[in-house]
């Protein structure tokens, strides 16, 4: 394995359909995913995250562009490739006929792991999602929460160096996702790579070392969760609720967004006193917080919406 | 093209056996399935029993052919149904596993599976049927290349759907049409004379055409033998490597 564990450079996909215009899903993505890195893909739907998974895994063939995994052309060598990648796929479910147990084990020994690594790698994913209570049972018989994990549990065991994962913790509880994401750390310090979609925005902070935000097939921007928070232009929220409130009053602080009933100010903490006094002063009921991937993920696509 | 066939066999096939071990514990579970197929096949051979004795040796060798033609066209249902509903080609195919490996394993693994009841029917054909080595060993093979057409044709088609609901249109269709429509069940000499060659290009008609004349129950020229051996042949190699490739191809487009 040689060179970063994914690299793209402007890559385009357009898919074709008879009867209907073009659609432009990926529109040159240029990005770069470093050994042992967790890295997000984030955006809308249909922003053409799950274009590029699929595109990166093997699945499906780029327009133009060009995409590398350890050094390894993807569109040219998908049997190079295959090997170092393991994919969760976005909706995927686990065959309803076998237990956690058999799928996790039948995954492995087809993708030509011997027997006992393969039975212990299972048992060791097993307990790793939770689903030692349920393992024996058919999939058919288990939750949403308990399908998806098992799916996961899959796909980690492989401890594959590169791994994808499309909304790996849909459906699952709060529980079910901290076990998710403790898995998926311990995954990287033993070396594996991960990059995955979600649109958790807290699960991409904890989880990321880096983000990218996706609109349209484009990248708008890239950066750790602390990057683009600072981004928004302070790092509190000051949520203010009561009558009369006018979003110009505040626009000096920072930037200003209204729900309707509540006004949202992004303020830099030396100037949160000020503005908390006006507050009081006004009679105004104020929330004090910090500033969340959220805030900024709206305020990054929106400016994007609006640009367009 | 020259580069989808240029995999060295022991890589061509990888994952195979342990996908075909999953597909048999997948389809396992299916036994309500399979007891209601023997049954129905069981039904309809004591229908022939009654209606005229002398047609069951034709009636149990075309309940063989078309078994195993029945066992392959699961592969389209199966296929689709992973593909579509459980997103299973991306978890297989973005592995070390080989598409092939995973065309061929899914259809073994309800080969396996469901063999049984075919079993029953052939060891229940003893009775009726004049075997002889060579009789069983035509039997054997006509039964691997139908199925192995089936199995074929069956994974090619289960690429172009996006809805499992319209395949159940096209499966009604290929059962009637190879099942059905052109002999398999009773004799060729049944079938219009005109139309006798089309059959003979059919595969399941075709072998059980050779299977009956084999027994005696029909009798065939020697280009009618020709057309329907050659026929039968070429187009289980033709779609049979044309599943293989197929499935590499697709394997690009999940």
């Amino acid at each position: 394995m040689t060179g970063e564990a994914l690299w793209s450079d402007r890559l385009r996909k357009v898919y074709e359909t008879r009867g209907a215009p073009p659609v432009e899903a990926l529109r040159g993505v240029s990005l770069e995913v470093h050994r042992g890195e967790r890295v997000a893909l984030l955006g809308r739907n249909g922003a053409g995250k799950t274009t590029f998974l699929k595109i990166a895994s093997t699945l499906l063939r780029p327009t133009s562009g060009r995409i590398e995994i350890f050094g390894e052309d993807v569109d040219r060598r998908p049997d190079r490739v295959r090997p170092y990648i393991a994919v969760v796929p976005q909706e995927g479910k686990p065959f309803f006929h076998l237990t956690p147990r058999e799928q996790v084990y039948t995954y492995l020994r087809a993708r030509g792991l011997a027997r006992e690594t393969a039975r212990a790698r299972t048992e060791s994913a097993i307990e790793q999602m939770g689903l030692e209570s349920v393992a024996d049972r058919l999939a058919i018989t288990l939750s949403g929460g308990q399908r998806q994990r098992t799916m996961v549990a899959t796909v980690i065991a492989t401890e594959a160096p590169l791994l994808f994962l499309d909304e790996p913790s849909i459906g699952m509880d709060p529980f079910a996702r901290r076990d998710v994401w403790d898995s998926l750390r311990g995954l990287t310090r033993k070396g594996s790579t991960l990059l995955l979609t979600t649109h958790y925005l807290d699960e991409a902070e904890v989880l990321s070392d880096r983000l990218y935000i996706v609109e349209g097939g484009r990248v708008l921007v890239q950066g750790t969760a602390e990057e683009l928070k600072r981004s928004v232009g302070g790092t509190l929220k000051v949520t203010l609720q009561g009558p009369g409130i006018v979003a110009d009053e505040f626009q000096s602080f920072g930037a200003c967004v209204s729900d309707g009933s509540a006004l949202t100010v992004i303020v830099d903490p030396p100037r949160l006193a000020e503005l908390l006094q006006i507050a009081v002063q006004r009679k105004l009921t104020a929330g004090v917080g910090p500033v969340t991937l959220e805030e900024a993920f709206l305020r990054v696509v929106g400016r994007s919406i609006n640009a367009e | 093209m020259r580069s989808e066939l240029a995999l060295a066999p022991s890589r061509a096939f990888r994952g195979l056996g342990s996908f075909l071990w999953t597909e048999i514990l997948v389809q396992a579970h299916e036994w309500l399935a399979m007891g209601t197929s023997m049954v129905v096949q069981g039904v309809l051979l004591v229908f022939v029993w009654i209606l005229d004795p002398s047609l069951l040796p034709v009636s149990f060798l075309g309940a063989i052919l078309f078994s195993m033609f029945t066992m392959g066209q699961r592969v389209l249902n199966e296929a689709a149904y992973l593909r579509i509903d459980h997103k299973a080609n991306d978890l297989y195919l973005a592995s070390p596993m080989t598409p092939e490996g995973y065309f061929l394993g899914m259809a073994i693994g309800i080969l396996v599976v469901y063999v049984g009841p075919v079993l029953v029917i052939g060891l229940l054909s003893i009775w009726v049927v004049p075997y002889t080595p060579a009789i069983v060993l035509l039997l054997f093979l006509l039964a691997l290349a139908v199925w192995l057409f089936s199995a074929s044709t069956g994974y090619i088609f289960s690429t172009f759907f996006r809805d499992n609901r319209a395949i159940w249109a096209y499966s009604s269709l290929f059962f009637n049409l190879f099942g059905v429509l052109f002999p398999v069940f009773y004799p060729l000499s049944l079938f219009p004379a005109d139309l006798r060659s089309v059959a003979l290009l059919l595969p399941p008609s075709a072998a059980a055409a050779l299977l009956q004349s084999s027994i005696g129950a029909t009798s065939l020229s020697e280009a009618q033998i020709a057309l329907a051996a050659g026929g039968l042949a070429v187009e289980v190699t033709l779609i049979l490597l044309g599943a293989i490739l197929w499935a590499r191809r697709t394997s690009r487009e999940a």
